[in-house]
């Protein structure tokens, strides 16, 4: 992503200084930039519907719908959002559940896939099966039974009894796709290892792991977002305002009968930029992560 | 290397914080057990903090404080969401909050109450003399019977506030039509011609949700009386949806669309979409329930508005707000007691009134507002003459789609209004069959 747009405004120099002369400037090249930019409208339209209404007063959007712009900048929404449900505290909550769990999943799955992708235990085809068809489980369906356990073992309404369920609900996908990486995994450095009489454990931590360091930061990274995002568990399993994390606290503006499109649009704001911010940080891990088989 | 070094202190700041966590957890529930020190009463409601009920217990909290020295309150605003589908997990916890506010109804209270999760109030309301304070329409949503069906046997929530559904209109647009504010159903229908006439679609409706079904329910109470409501409700009877005010309802909603009082287009527009057409004066009538007075107020400008009830009905869709509940695992139950007890108080009542909101038990000359006493005044009106008739897709479980599904039909015309109403009692007898009555 970082080399295309760097490519692009190299060249969008280049044409700056030297108009006519770029090779291979013909017709098709412009139809692609058209379209990406007609992609990226589609798809920024949505944020920048938010972001509009997320700075209007509730009076404004009355009277003009969603749609008219603003008469002036209305920051009241957002700090009253903020201070109404200490938005702080929700962003630590969140922060701390889905760090946590990306940590822990990642480690989980390293564990799990060796087991399965290198040391090839016996029945893996099924294990990994087992895998997947509890992937495609609903959380709804999971909601009862987790909640009795929960509940006998006095975790009901703490983080960590979230952190505990989706580190095994991350863990399960990555156990899928990392034994698949694994099974792939080059026998003769592992052989070698062996011969210079290192344990499975020390080949786990001192060769495959640094090796398949790109995978394991992508992953860390999807698990990170996907648990930030994450509704509806947090929502049956977090029950004092204290612990709830960011996607529940947005929840608390929808009524029964009616909704604060104002203040739905700047919580809805609030919420989305810190896993914006947080991909955009951890951007170039990504995409280094996605081309290391490419490379190849 | 420097990402790794970022991971790794992601991680052991993620680690480290989830093991301060764990042990903080524990102690968040213990507040107010060891007796004769302070005690802490934990409520939740999910009303917003600028709306009436919002405004009126933020008022009775203080007021509880100040009545209970050793009691600190421990309030937590909560969405409606979250209540609707966690509620009987969380009542059925040790962390069930000490009093709620929860939605009335057969499928939401009536429900926790089967399933022995909420404290019968009987007693409670009879010693503290509740049930003087609430009309007998109001109470039906406050009384469930063993078969958690409202309408009669045991108290098992208090309300604070009613709802009604009512016609807004735009002042304005009425005087330059030269249209006064109808008393009668004749003289509302002859205004709705005269908009039409002017080239102007009078009624502003949310074909997709709620709203439509509550006029046909409207157009339908104007043909009944109680005994029907009884009937369709609580199930004390039979009800024959091709009677004459079922029939009534879908034929004239069908012929309100084909003469224009209603927008074709208007199936697909969501409630809240109806409210900013008729907020940014699109369209000069909308009618829809108390729950849009205080945000008509608040935020429609440019034009004078004012609401009255449905002319001619002796009833109207509408019934008691949501109810104070005390879970069976509440701690302390007799601080909630007392709690609601400040909420039914003429003070707080009052300022739920001059707020906005419709109290249920509040003094009319104490009301300041002059909007505030018409809505208020009208709810009297229709409370007195015994007219909340509920909501029409309360009978049965699933029925609000059945209901939308219906309307929508209606209004586009795809079907008549005799299949309509077959579509409708199907899934009414089919739960009626289930309860046994």
């Amino acid at each position: 992503m970082t080399s295309l747009s760097v490519r692009r405004a190299r060249s969008a120099q280049q044409a700056g200084h030297a108009r006519g002369r770029l090779p291979g400037a013909g017709p098709g090249r412009w139809a692609v930039l058209a379209a990406l930019v007609v992609l990226a409208v589609v798809m920024l339209l949505p944020f920048a519907i938010v972001a509009l209404n997320a700075v209007k007063s509730p009076a404004e959007y009355s009277a003009g719908g969603p749609l008219a712009l603003p008469h002036g900048i209305y920051l009241d929404g957002i700090v009253e959002f903020w201070n109404r449900v200490d938005f702080g505290r929700k962003l630590l909550n969140s922060l701390l559940v889905s760090a946590a769990v990306a940590v822990l999943a990642v480690v989980l799955s390293v564990l799990n896939a060796y087991a399965l992708g290198v040391g090839r235990v016996r029945g893996r085809l099924w294990i990994l099966v087992l895998f997947l068809v509890a992937n495609t489980l609903p959380q709804e369906a999971l909601a009862y039974p987790l909640y009795y356990i929960a509940k006998a073992v006095g975790l009901y309404d703490s983080r960590l009894a979230l952190i505990i369920i989706f580190t095994v609900v991350q863990g399960a996908f990555g156990t899928y796709l990392l034994s698949a990486v694994l099974g792939n995994f080059p026998k003769e450095i592992i052989e070698a290892a062996e011969m210079d009489g290192a344990s499975r454990w020390r080949i786990l931590w001192r060769i495959v792991v640094p090796i398949s360091r790109p995978t394991l930061n992508v992953l860390m990274i999807f698990f990170f977002i996907w648990t930030w995002n994450e509704f509806f568990l947090p929502l049956i399993f977090l029950i004092s305002n204290d612990n709830q994390t960011v996607p529940v606290v947005l929840g608390v503006l929808q009524g029964e009968r009616m909704m604060d499109a104002t203040m739905s649009s700047a919580s809805a704001l609030l919420g989305i930029i810190p896993a914006v911010a947080f991909f955009l940080i951890f951007q170039r891990t990504l995409t280094r992560g996605v081309t290391v088989g490419a490379v190849k | 290397m420097s990402k790794a070094g970022i991971v790794a202190a992601l991680a052991a700041a993620a680690l480290a914080l989830a093991a301060c966590g764990s042990t903080e957890t524990p102690d968040t529930g213990g507040g107010g057990g060891s007796a004769g020190a302070a005690r802490t009463l934990t409520l939740w409601h999910y009303e917003g903090a600028n709306s009436a009920m919002g405004v009126a217990w933020a008022e009775a909290i203080k007021q509880f404080e100040a009545s209970h020295p050793n009691v600190t309150v421990k309030f937590e605003e909560k969405g409606f969401e979250q209540i609707q589908k966690t509620a009987s997990m969380v009542l059925g916890s040790d962390q069930a909050p000490d009093i709620m506010e929860y939605n009335k109804g057969n499928a939401t209270a009536g429900l926790l109450s089967k399933q022995g999760l909420l404290t019968d109030l009987s007693e409670e309301t009879a010693k503290r003399g509740w049930d003087k304070l609430l009309s007998p329409s109001l109470q039906t949503t406050a009384r469930y019977d063993d078969r958690g069906i409202m309408g009669s046997g045991k108290w098992f929530g208090i309300p604070n506030y009613a709802e009604y559904v009512m016609v807004y209109y735009n002042k304005d647009a009425f005087e330059k039509q030269g249209i006064a504010v109808p008393t009668t159903f004749e003289e509302f229908t002859a205004a709705l011609d005269t908009f039409v006439k002017a080239g102007i679609t009078p009624i502003s409706v949310g074909g997709a949700e709620y709203p439509a079904q509550q006029i046909m329910y409207q157009l339908a109470l104007s043909k009944a009386q109680r005994p029907w409501v009884d009937a369709f409700q609580l199930y004390k009877g039979k009800v024959d949806f091709h009677g004459p005010e079922w029939t009534y309802g879908a034929t004239t909603f069908a012929d309100w669309v084909k003469k224009g009082y209603i927008a074709k287009d208007s199936a697909g527009i969501k409630a809240e979409d109806m409210g900013l057409a008729f907020m940014s004066g699109k369209f000069p009538i909308m009618i829809s329930g108390s729950w849009w007075y205080g945000r008509v107020a608040t935020e429609s400008k440019g034009f004078k508005w004012g609401s009255f009830l449905w002319p001619g009905n002796q009833m109207s869709a509408g019934s008691s707000g949501n109810l104070w509940v005390v879970p069976e695992k509440s701690k302390n139950k007799d601080l909630a007691y007392d709690f609601i007890d400040i909420t039914m108080k003429k003070d707080i009542q009052n300022k739920l009134g001059n707020a906005g909101g419709v109290p249920v038990a509040a003094d009319p000359t104490s009301i300041t507002d002059e909007k505030n006493k018409e809505l208020i005044e009208n709810f009297n009106k229709l409370s007195t003459q015994d007219g909340l008739a509920f909501y029409p897709d309360w009978p049965a479980p699933g029925y609000y789609d059945v209901m939308v599904a219906g309307v929508q039909e209606l209004i586009n015309g795809g079907k008549t209004p005799a299949q309509v109403l077959d579509e409708l009692a199907q899934p009414y007898n089919d739960n009626l069959a289930d309860i046994g009555g």
